[in-house]
């Protein structure tokens, strides 16, 4: 990502500075949290899993959306969901 | 193997199939150390839930714009574990 | 596991939590209250008392600027997850802090980072052109001004102590903190 060009300008204003633009970017952030508490996985899983992501998906989701995405892997992959 | 401050390092240009913590736009280009930050889990193994992870220093590394870039009159610093470097 | 990728992501964010709360996994009340704590006590109130106090105390500054740790805990926060690291503006130096591969963050210092932090533009763009980015935020630095981008690619993360403004000599320390903005710790405004 760093030194990519081609994104535009930076959202920077109203609409680009809340930390979450919806209450359900907020739960998938806690929800990261949770499962890094109960051992499920670590940051670096987790940043391994976004990037996991197939590329055209990557660049099409939203931030929360990729780590929504990546959540759903390693849960998956991790087997802690019956 | 360690690095003191302002020795000049070359990052390695790996690219490894898993998460790194070591940017793309710095990996074959050399920096300056400007200090040893800490000792802290290799991020490589712990992406891949290597247990126990690797743990080594971490350095804060100087690189010039223009060497990155070919423009640009600013630094850009980054942190990197020592394996990511060779000393340049 | 059923996939329902197509499902709006509002719910399929809420079917992943209602799964995980079934497996004993976390509860609502845990997310209820992880994020209660994230708004009240995550803030850049914390960064910006820092800031006065370093401001006011040569001591302390130089506690901050070797020790971040230990000045963040000199402060009262002693629990950080993280190292911090802060690095100090000047008349002629001026530090901007980014992460190019995740959005690292010192989010207990500085609040819940703004959507513009993870987007692709500035993760993408400080690292190669920070005066521009800047611009874009209405910052306009003087050409000799040397610009150190901070990348944070490490468990440390970074703080920018501004510098101080002039003309504020008399202020008192709270006075002095409430001068100091969330962007002003990033690096993409000046106090």
């Amino acid at each position: 990502m760093g030194g990519q060009t081609g994104f535009g300008p930076v959202p920077v204003g109203e609409s680009g500075d809340p930390p979450f633009a919806a209450d359900w970017e907020a739960r998938v952030y806690a929800l990261a949290t949770m499962l890094r508490r109960r051992g499920v996985f670590n940051s670096d899983e987790l940043r391994n899993a976004i990037e996991r992501l197939p590329p055209d998906r990557y660049l099409a989701a939203s931030y929360y959306e990729r780590w929504l995405a990546a959540i759903e892997m390693l849960v998956r992959e991790k087997g802690v969901l019956p | 193997m360690s690095f003191e401050a302002g020795a000049r390092v070359r990052v390695k240009a790996r690219d490894p199939d898993h998460h790194t913590r070591v940017p793309r736009y710095v990996r074959g280009h050399t920096g300056v150390v400007l200090t040893a930050i800490d000792r802290w889990p290799v991020p490589d193994d712990c992406a891949r839930g290597i247990d126990p992870p690797r743990e080594e220093t971490c350095y804060a590394v100087r690189f010039s714009a223009a060497d990155l870039w070919g423009s640009g009159d600013h630094a850009v610093t980054v942190d990197l574990w020592e394996s990511y470097l060779d000393r340049a | 596991m059923t996939g329902h990728d197509d499902l709006p992501v509002a719910a399929r964010t809420r079917q992943l939590e209602e799964r995980l709360i079934a497996a004993g996994l976390t509860s609502d009340d845990e997310i209820d209250e992880f994020l209660t704590r994230l708004y009240t006590k995550a803030s850049p109130v914390n960064g910006a008392r820092m800031v006065a106090r370093a401001w006011t105390d040569p001591r302390y500054r130089d506690l901050l600027l070797s020790d971040g740790d230990a000045g963040a805990a000199e402060m009262g926060f002693g629990d950080l997850t993280y190292g911090l690291r802060v690095v100090p503006n000047t008349g002629s130096a001026h530090n901007v802090i980014v992460c190019t591969l995740c959005s690292c963050y010192p989010v207990s210092l500085l609040g819940p980072s703004p959507g513009w932090y993870k987007s692709f533009a500035y993760r993408s763009r400080t690292v190669r052109e920070p005066r521009a980015v800047l611009a874009e935020f209405g910052l306009a630095l003087p050409p000799d001004t040397g610009i150190t981008v901070w990348d944070s690619t490490s468990e440390a993360r970074y703080m920018v102590l501004p510098a101080r403004p002039d003309g504020t000599g008399e202020l008192a320390e709270d006075d002095l903190a409430a001068l100091v903005t969330r962007n002003g710790l990033i690096g993409t405004a000046l106090l």
